[in-house]
């Protein structure tokens, strides 16, 4: 009289081993083969690691990514704290900023920092060379420092979501307990309500570090002209003529022991404290009132955003519009003629459009329903050891998106099953790659749902699935609808993963748009990029008319 | 004839047994507490009756036929039982009268049979006006109601309840308390309650199984529970209580500093050996002189040292002279000593209930 | 209707008052081909040789003279180009009929492995005589572009009299901060510019370039982008992406070294997989045709039809010096100077 609905559950249990596991074993098996005979060798290990240049572009990646982590809890925190937890004004501007930041793609943005910090003609050395008089402006985005500030302004969307969520979550008593002590309002916040939310900066520190040494888009346009390599752009030159991924995979390996390192020192760190109050109930809160100080949190958080989307949104404007950009602004230099070009001569764009957000809603789809189920069986304890599938469906969190896009590619090339080609690799490759994302929110929702509202369903005799179908569907309809846009916006911008899977026909915007970036012609990258944000504002908006507003950011009430 | 049966059930998860070969029938109409501390294993006997946990070992059958074995598990949604949760568990996606006809639904039956049958049960929890409502716009007692009328109109062979009044503040505690045995009185349905309130169980059970770490200590209906329980922890776990340890020594039995004859007890040839009583406090009177009249009651000479006043009666402590004993004796307004006050005390061995070894 | 559109219409009209009888307007067997290419419907062209408004522009006008063959492009860099094809090759999906490195080094590798069939296009007699040297004698591949290496600047920074006139101009310690070039790693137009101002100069003068600390892009457009951005000042840089960029009004100018502009020729061939070999054949001989060329000419390429002329603003490869390594120095060349680049540049 076993469950009928078993066979369902193991289903897709094979489909996250074969989403998850199977590109990484065969990644590592490639990494231990001879390119040619296929025989046992280390000597991709050697040829990966024998080269002082290999190592040295493995450790600007870890300073760059650390850095960059670093730079993102200096941008993030204040703004999640001013927004959960005081009176400070604006919050709706500056909550649709970070969300303009989280839809513009890294390489867009890294496009327009260039112009904009170039240490030669950028609009911030002129302004300030015109300012003093002096020679030359200090701001180089051709540097190490460069690239962390452009990666930190493209990553700190995640800092500001996980702490402002816990933050949310922290009650107002909390905080009494200190002030009744004595303490200052600055001095309770330092002291009681940072140090509550630092798993979620912990976590958040890690999810940043490792998205800061995958990325691709951001050092290949930066990078290599102030000089110096990084992993992702390396892992890129040995697929190169002639192509040689066994090293590739073997320069990778050590990419994941890092990271698994990481999130074992996080569970660590965190496991030895008690964060009970932070999975309890909001209780009651009350913002921190902050007099004239909350016009310079506000002006703060308008740096910041100006830093990653006004000024790189304005930079991206004037090219979009603009028939020369090197001319600058002017009523005379105006044209559409760009936007025509990407959108109605270039056949190209037109049909990568279309693919980027059929793609990233495809993945989206397929990511949620598979992490909605893997959090469901192991909620619900369906199989023996269903623990073991959390580690599963959270482990493409520790594989960098390049990665991933060699292990897929390792391992749908060949037979049994071939994939790369069609549009599937990508759309797989973008659910893999986004279902740690997909599940932790599938999770939080599935937790927020007592079981006992299923329960009630069966005792009355109605069946699982009609369980699942009449009471938690509905009730995860808002929860998840926020995960999705969750996943679309990122999987809308991905590059590091699509730019090793793409082929004719299966072209997306962020493919489009990198080729672009080598071709001089910076009119029509940018109204390409305009496109692409365009293009996911308006989905989000709808999306915020179907489920209501502030889904992204929310927090449950209950 | 039984119509639930639960014979030898036990449960373990992992090396923990939670159910420990838990036996218990109740009859067609009967309504059964399982009464216990958190942890003690009812809510797990509750659920595997349900079906949603499968028995380690033993079996539940109903009405003869085996719906819970290991390893073959009559699932929850095949039992025509019906369940209100702790939580309620109602669906905060469906308005009340959706909720209600939930289980009519599933059943297939005709819509206007549906909606009738809502509307009654509605008008019996007295929510008659309140169906168009969704959950939140509703109090904690009238969610309660929903959920009551939600398992009662499937007419359910077995109707579980879990813990269903610890979310209500104690008022509308006691209200519904009487609601459910109001109900029950009117529908005759099997029921299993589970609670840790003992007064809870009182004012609705038939009968009352004691669970402690997993076993049934006791299964008695509530007078008896009270007046004879048979052992310490049933004693102590129902109502406040006195432990008397004593021995039998030839025609006496001898406890701390005073004895009382063997005679004097209801069962006197089964007291052996070393022995152990419970003495409720409202068994124990205290006089300012040696009471007269013969009779079967012992009295001993003893001292109040201490003492409080609860409106509705007081609660002395008294020691009997030279005893290490502190006796709790319950006294009504009109009977007031002072502390120090020396005093007799009058225990009756009648209600004196020996208490199983440990 | 586009103005590209509008302008290759107008080409062709230009063409058809030229007369019917116009030498090259069609070939031998043109219309048994086009039939053939009809039943494939489309094919997939990997190029590297232009950027891709003008691959876009070559595919329409291939569409517009052979309704029914559809022309899909992936414009990348020589080596990402090559990659792709070697990541299908390897998948053993056949995915491109034509590809169009800038890499030499690609051809003999593809020849090696067995990647190319033969065809040997009719309109081959119009080649530019120059260009013959580049064609493979098995026929495996032939020379369909041809662009030029050579300095150009930002003119509102620097006036022509100030501009570069020759390549060791370049290293005037004048031009510190402000030089611009692409990477030979990625750039197969870099990688040949490389190996010819080693062959002029030795390797002395990246060693001396190095000293203006250049500002390296990957592909040899990058170098526009620096000049717009008045990133850098002077670039050795390609002539047709600059020549577009300043005819949309950008302050661009180029100068044509008195020591030689660095020609390159580059190869198209036809894939031994290819899933539209007929369609492949077809466009092979567009690429070669008047009709292609006067497209090119639109885009600021320089032609390979020795009937078309380089648009105005552009001087004729005929007028001008040009420089250029052989096949061979090329593709023995090209890998030894990558390496010995990043030991210089570091990058």
């Amino acid at each position: 009289m076993k469950d009928r609905s078993l066979l369902v559950w193991l289903l897709l249990i094979a489909l996250l081993l074969l989403l998850v596991i199977n590109p990484l074993a065969r990644l590592l098996w490639a990494s231990f083969e001879h390119p040619e005979t296929g025989a046992f060798t280390l000597g991709n290990y050697a040829a990966a690691y024998g080269r002082w240049r290999n190592v040295e572009a493995l450790i600007n990646s870890l300073v760059v990514g650390l850095a960059a982590a670093g730079l993102c809890i200096v941008f993030g925190v204040p703004m999640a704290w001013a927004v959960s937890r005081t009176d400070m004004p604006g919050k709706g501007l500056v909550w649709a900023a970070v969300l303009g930041t989280f839809i513009m793609p890294n390489y867009l943005g890294a496009v327009a920092w260039i112009l904009m910090a170039g240490p030669n003609a950028g609009w911030l050395n002129r302004i300030y060379t015109g300012l003093t008089g002096a020679a030359a402006g200090p701001f180089n985005i051709y540097s190490k420092a460069g690239l962390v500030l452009v990666i930190a302004c493209y990553s700190f969307p995640y800092m500001f979501v996980f702490t402002r969520s816990a933050l949310d979550l922290i009650s107002s008593e909390m905080e009494d307990a200190a002030s009744t002590l004595g303490a200052s309002a600055l001095r309770t916040t330092l002291r009681v309500t940072l140090p509550l939310a630092l798993p979620a900066i912990m976590g958040a520190f890690i999810v940043e570090f490792l998205e800061a040494i995958a990325l691709f888009g951001a050092p290949a346009l930066i990078a290599l002209p102030a000089r110096f390599q990084v992993m992702t752009t390396m892992l890129w030159q040995m697929f190169e003529f002639p192509p040689r991924l066994q090293v590739a995979a073997a320069y990778s390996m050590p990419l994941l022991l890092i990271t698994v390192f990481l999130f074992w020192l996080q569970y660590r760190l965190i496991a030895r404290k008690g964060f009970v109050s932070l999975t309890g109930k909001g209780g009651e809160r009350r913002m921190v009132r902050l007099g004239p100080w909350r016009w310079v949190l506000l002006g703060y958080c308008l740096f910041v955003t100006s830093l990653s989307f006004f000024v790189p949104m304005v930079v991206v404007l004037q090219a979009a519009f603009a028939k020369a950009w090197g001319r600058g602004f002017g009523w005379d230099n105006l044209t559409l003629r760009n936007l025509r070009f990407v959108l109605f001569d270039q056949t190209a764009t037109r049909a990568a459009t279309v693919n980027t957000f059929v793609y990233a809603a495809a993945a989206s789809v397929i990511a949620l329903g598979l992490a909605l189920a893997i959090a469901y069986i192991v909620a619900r304890r369906l199989v023996p050891l269903g623990r073991a599938l959390t580690y599963v469906a959270m482990a493409p969190f520790v594989i960098p998106g390049i990665v991933l896009a060699i292990g897929f590619y390792a391992a749908y090339t060949a037979k049994p099953l071939v994939l790369y080609g069609t549009a599937w690799i990508l759309i797989l490759a973008f659910a893999t790659r986004f279902l740690p994302i997909a599940y932790t929110n599938s999770d939080a929702s599935l937790r927020s749902i007592n079981p006992e509202l299923e329960d009630a369903a069966r005792i009355l005799g109605g069946s699982r699935v009609l369980a699942l179908r009449r009471v938690v569907a509905p009730l995860l309809k808002r929860g998840l609808a926020g995960a999705f846009i969750l996943v679309f916006i990122p999987a809308t911008r991905e590059l590091s993963s699509a730019i090793f899977l793409y082929t004719t026909g299966t072209q997306v915007l962020s493919v489009l748009l990198f080729d672009k970036s080598d071709e001089g012609n910076f009119e029509v990258l940018a109204s390409m990029g305009l496109i692409l944000v365009v293009g996911t504002v308006a989905l989000v908006l709808a999306g915020f008319r179907l489920v209501g507003r502030d889904f992204l950011l929310r927090r449950t009430a209950s | 004839m039984s119509r639930l049966v639960l014979s030898e059930v036990s449960r373990r998860f992992g090396s923990v047994t939670a159910v420990d070969r838990f036996s218990l029938s109740l009859a067609q109409g009967e309504f059964v507490s399982l009464l216990g501390p958190s942890g003690c294993g009812k809510t797990t006997t509750l659920r595997m009756i349900a079906g949603f946990l499968p028995p380690s070992a033993g079996t539940i059958e109903m009405d003869g036929r085996t719906i819970s074995a290991p390893g073959s598990t009559v699932p929850p949604e095949k039992r025509n039982m019906s369940m209100i949760f702790q939580s309620y568990a109602i669906w905060p996606n469906m308005t009340v009268a959706e909720n209600v006809a939930f289980g009519l639904e599933v059943r297939r039956l005709p819509k206007a049979e549906v909606r009738a049958r809502v509307d009654k049960i509605l008008d019996v929890v007295q929510m008659g006006q309140l169906g168009g409502r969704y959950p939140q716009e509703l109090s904690g007692g009238q969610q309660q109601r929903v959920a009551l009328a939600r398992a009662i109109v499937v007419q359910p062979a077995v109707l579980l309840l879990d813990e269903p009044l610890s979310n209500l503040d104690a008022n509308l505690r006691e209200e519904m308390r009487y609601e459910i045995r109001r109900l029950h009185d009117e529908f005759h349905i099997t029921t299993v309650y589970v609670t840790h309130d003992q007064a809870e169980a009182m004012v609705t059970s038939d009968r009352i199984a004691v669970m402690h770490q997993g076993r049934i200590e006791q299964v008695d209906a509530p007078r008896a529970l009270y007046a004879r329980p048979r052992t310490r922890f049933v004693a102590g776990f129902i109502g406040r209580t006195n432990f008397l340890d004593g021995e039998a020594r030839g025609e006496a039995i001898v406890f701390d500093r005073f004895e009382i004859p063997r005679r004097a007890f209801a069962d006197p040839e089964a007291l052996r050996g070393r022995l152990s009583f419970s003495l409720r406090p409202q068994s124990i009177v205290l006089h300012r002189q040696p009471p007269g009249g013969a009779g079967p009651a012992a009295v001993v000479p003893g001292a109040v040292t201490q003492r409080a006043y609860l409106g509705e009666h007081w609660d002395y402590t008294v020691r009997p002279a030279e005893s290490a004993l502190a006796l709790r004796v319950t006294a009504r307004p009109h009977e007031v000593f002072e502390v120090g006050e020396n005093v007799w005390l009058e225990l009756d061995p009648r209600q004196m209930a020996p208490l199983l070894p440990e | 209707m586009t103005s590209i559109r509008m302008r290759c219409l107008v080409a062709l009209l230009l063409l058809l008052g030229m007369g019917a009888g116009a030498p090259g307007a069609a070939f031998d067997g043109e219309k048994a081909l086009y039939e053939a290419a009809k039943k494939e419907k489309e094919l997939t062209w990997y190029t590297a040789h232009y950027n891709s408004e003008t691959a876009a522009a070559i595919c329409q006008g291939f569409e517009k003279k052979y309704p029914g063959v559809k022309c899909n492009y992936i414009r990348t860099t020589a080596q990402v180009a090559y990659q792709r094809l070697a990541q299908d090759q390897k998948a053993g999906i056949a995915q491109a009929s034509v590809i169009s490195s800038t890499d030499q080094g690609h051809y003999t590798k593809m020849k090696q492995d067995g990647w190319l069939q033969p065809y040997k296009p009719k309109n081959l007699t119009e080649l530019v005589d120059a260009f013959r040297s580049f064609n493979d004698p098995d026929d495996l591949f032939v020379a369909t572009a041809a662009g030029l290496v050579l300095i150009t600047y930002n003119t509102s920074v620097v006036s022509p009299s100030e501009a570069p006139k020759k390549w060791t101009d370049l290293t005037d310690p004048k031009w510190k901060n402000k030089v611009s070039i692409g990477h030979p790693g990625f750039s197969g137009y870099v990688g040949t510019w490389v190996v010819q101002m080693r062959k002029l100069y030795g390797w002395d003068y990246f060693k001396k370039l190095e000293l203006n600390k250049p500002r390296i892009g990957r592909s040899i457009n990058d170098t526009v982008t620096m000049l717009n951005a008045k990133e850098s000042i002077v670039a050795a840089g390609p002539s047709a992406t600059t020549l577009e960029s300043r005819a949309k009004g950008n302050p661009l100018a180029v100068v044509y070294p008195e020591d030689g502009a660095v020609l390159m020729v580059s190869a198209s061939g036809i894939l031994k997989n290819a899933p539209a070999p007929n369609a492949a054949k077809l466009f092979m001989e567009y690429l070669l045709s008047r009709e292609g060329n006067e497209v090119m000419v639109q885009q600021h390429q320089d032609p390979v039809n020795k009937h078309v002329k380089p648009m105005a603003g552009g001087k004729s490869i005929a007028e001008i010096k040009t420089i250029r390594p052989t096949p061979a120095e090329i593709e023995k060349g090209i890998p030894e100077v990558k390496e010995q680049f990043r030991e210089t540049f570091g990058i």
